[in-house]
């Protein structure tokens, strides 16, 4: 149909000067002093994780004083600087990465329990762990758990991503549905190789499940450093997106956001650094899920700052629960996957009752 | 003059099912068009289809914005030109009011000017007040106005609303048309907006577009609308057609 002529109003309008409505002058607004409160309290959650990450070598089964570490040659210095340093470090690194993997799949999701595992890498690395402590280290020319691991991570990662394009597009609830079929087939199968198992076979299996920082090589602590920390810059340069992603798809594709682009960098990104980093500690659990969320209740949902405020806190967070595992049962040791299992359930219920009172989880 | 929005024999298939067929009108710069018709008749799917926010569908025809096909728009220089507001139902962002109209300002590259449009966004729409309450905690017809002031902050010419006074009473609906109104006299904004208000496309002038199952039933001066028997066809239902007492444009009433 054609047109017809516009109204006389219409018209009449034209004669004005074209005007966009927003074009008046800077009006006063109340964004300087609450960015600064976010940015004071940013600034003091970081000083605080820092306070907190340098003083877990210090502390431990036996407390290293200061004056030792300084003292060349002193065996409490070696003890500091060879293995507790690298062991707070890969925490650090771990918690982070875990942290910011939760952080991007609750956005992505717009669900809180959302967790770096829910797509399965997690499960798909326990696969591959045990699929290798069950077959023994000849499997597949000894590339031993963190190989094994990977390989596993990769898998579930292909196969959700196969599973999610099967059905037209990167749609978001569709992605969940492979992510949680995939982790619940893995996890099964990790329970059958269980079975099949022997007992000592299934002992190794059950350890690298609870998820540890023992054992894990200082030469691995450059490629985690590289890999959390390209992964964190990548998840912070898209933060406008994930910000306009929590709003819902529809409104971020309407402000510009190539939204199935951005979803799968996320989805490549967050699975490569969860999966990398459950197969050198194993799936330690909560972290993904608690830190995030503490961070929002005091800094909100602007992922540009939530970010750092994750990456640190995150970070911080498994530092402390690796000294809470290393001095509880001293000279044993806790798996760390276990402490943060036991303070996950608490914050759960303290979560729950949050979300009572605030009437909204979200 | 080139229309700001030319749609050519534009037909849209989602599943198998028809959604839309052989569409085709034109807005010009500064127009305004009301769309109506009954439920699931494609309102809000023509709407989504100029932002081309349909997923899995299959299209055929075309849709020209400024002359130039939709889809060879990126999507930021799109955003640049169509403000959208979405219907308020649904999941509920957990942002307070200005945070979702500053998140508005993505495509635009003037990060200066981000604090000043979004403020005016909040002024135009009476929601200063409210500016920093969370969205969870307004009313639909506040958060209607939110999502409003988001699309405004994108500062464009052309204003698409997907059922705007859905959720108002009658004094927010009637403050709404007129702002409505007035971006588009004023500002000389091109607003297309999806409503159930019969009285509507009157109260607003300009033009009217009528939808029934996918097909374009009517599409000419809103007046024009309300002579013959376009409503009760659509609606298959009949109306009452009366005067209106102050300004005698056309009024109808359910049966």
């Amino acid at each position: 149909m054609t047109n017809p002529a516009p109204n006389q109003a219409n018209q009449a309008s034209k004669q004005a000067p074209k005007q966009a409505p927003n074009q008046a002058p800077n009006q006063s607004s109340n964004q300087a002093p609450k960015k600064a409160s976010k940015g004071l309290k940013l600034t003091g959650l970081i000083v605080l994780a820092l306070i907190a990450v340098a003083l877990c070598p210090f502390l431990g089964a036996e407390l290293i004083p200061l004056k030792a570490i300084m003292t060349p040659g002193h065996p409490e210095a070696e003890v500091f600087w060879a293995l507790r340093v690298p062991r707070t470090i890969a925490a650090f690194l771990a918690g982070s990465g875990l942290a910011l993997g939760g952080m991007v799949f609750q956005a992505l999701f717009r669900n809180p329990l959302a967790t770096p595992y829910t797509l399965g890498v997690a499960s798909g690395a326990s696969l591959g762990a045990s699929v290798y402590f069950w077959l023994g280290i000849s499997f597949l020319g000894g590339i031993g758990p963190l190989g094994a691991s990977l390989l596993g991570a990769g898998l579930s990662m292909a196969l959700v991503f196969l599973a999610t394009r099967s059905q037209g597009g990167l749609s978001t609830p569709v992605m969940l549905l492979a992510g949680v079929i995939v982790n619940f087939f893995f996890s099964s199968l990790v329970l059958f190789i269980q079975y099949l198992s022997s007992a000592s076979d299934s002992l190794r299996i059950i350890g690298w499940l609870m998820g540890s920082l023992v054992g894990l090589e200082t030469a691995r602590l450059a490629d985690l450093g590289f890999i959390v920390l390209t992964g964190g810059i990548v998840i912070r340069s898209l933060a406008p997106e994930i910000d306009l992603l929590v709003s819902g798809e529809e409104i971020a594709a309407s402000r510009g956001v190539e939204v199935a682009r951005t979803k799968l960098i996320i989805f490549i990104v967050a699975s490569i650094m969860v999966g990398a980093i459950v197969s050198l500690t194993g799936p330690i659990g909560f972290v993904g899920l608690m830190v995030p969320q503490a961070a929002r209740w005091v800094l909100g949902w602007s992922h540009r700052i939530l970010t750092v405020a994750v990456f640190f806190l995150g970070g911080a967070y498994l530092a402390a629960a690796d000294l809470l595992a290393r001095v509880i049962l001293a000279p044993a040791e806790i798996p760390i996957g276990v402490i943060t299992a036991l303070a996950g359930g608490p914050f759960f219920l303290f979560t729950l009752f949050s979300v009572r009172r605030k009437g909204q989880l979200l | 003059m080139t229309p700001i929005l030319e749609v050519k024999g534009f037909s849209l298939v989602l599943g198998g099912v028809g959604l839309l067929k052989d569409i085709s009108f034109t807005v010009n710069d500064g127009q305004y068009l009301s769309i109506i018709g009954p439920n699931g008749a494609g309102k809000s799917t023509l709407v989504k289809a100029l932002l081309r926010l349909h997923n899995g569908v299959k299209t055929t025809g075309s849709i020209l914005i400024n002359g130039r096909d939709l889809h060879s728009y990126p999507r930021k220089e799109l955003a640049r030109l169509i403000g959208y507001a979405p219907q308020a139902g649904g999941w509920i962002p957990p942002y307070t009011i200005r945070e979702l109209v500053l998140l508005s300002r993505y495509p635009r590259p003037d990060k200066k000017r981000d604090l000043a449009a979004s403020d005016k966004a909040l002024t135009l729409t009476g929601l200063t007040a409210l500016a920093d309450r969370p969205l969870n905690s307004l009313s639909g017809g506040e958060r209607q106005k939110a999502y409003i002031a988001a699309a405004l902050a994108q500062e464009t010419p052309i204003l698409a609303l997907d059922e705007p006074s859905a959720f108002l009473d009658p004094k927010h609906a009637f403050e709404l048309d007129s702002l409505l109104k007035d971006l588009n006299l004023t500002h000389h904004l091109t607003v297309i907006t999806v409503t159930h208000d019969l009285n509507h496309p009157a109260l607003a002038g300009g033009l009217a577009l009528v939808l029934k199952k996918g097909n374009l039933l009517f599409f000419g001066e809103a007046n024009a609308l309300f002579k013959g028997s376009i409503l009760e066809e659509a609606f298959e239902h009949r109306f009452i057609h009366l005067a209106h007492p102050n300004d005698g444009r056309p009024v109808v009433l359910s049966q």
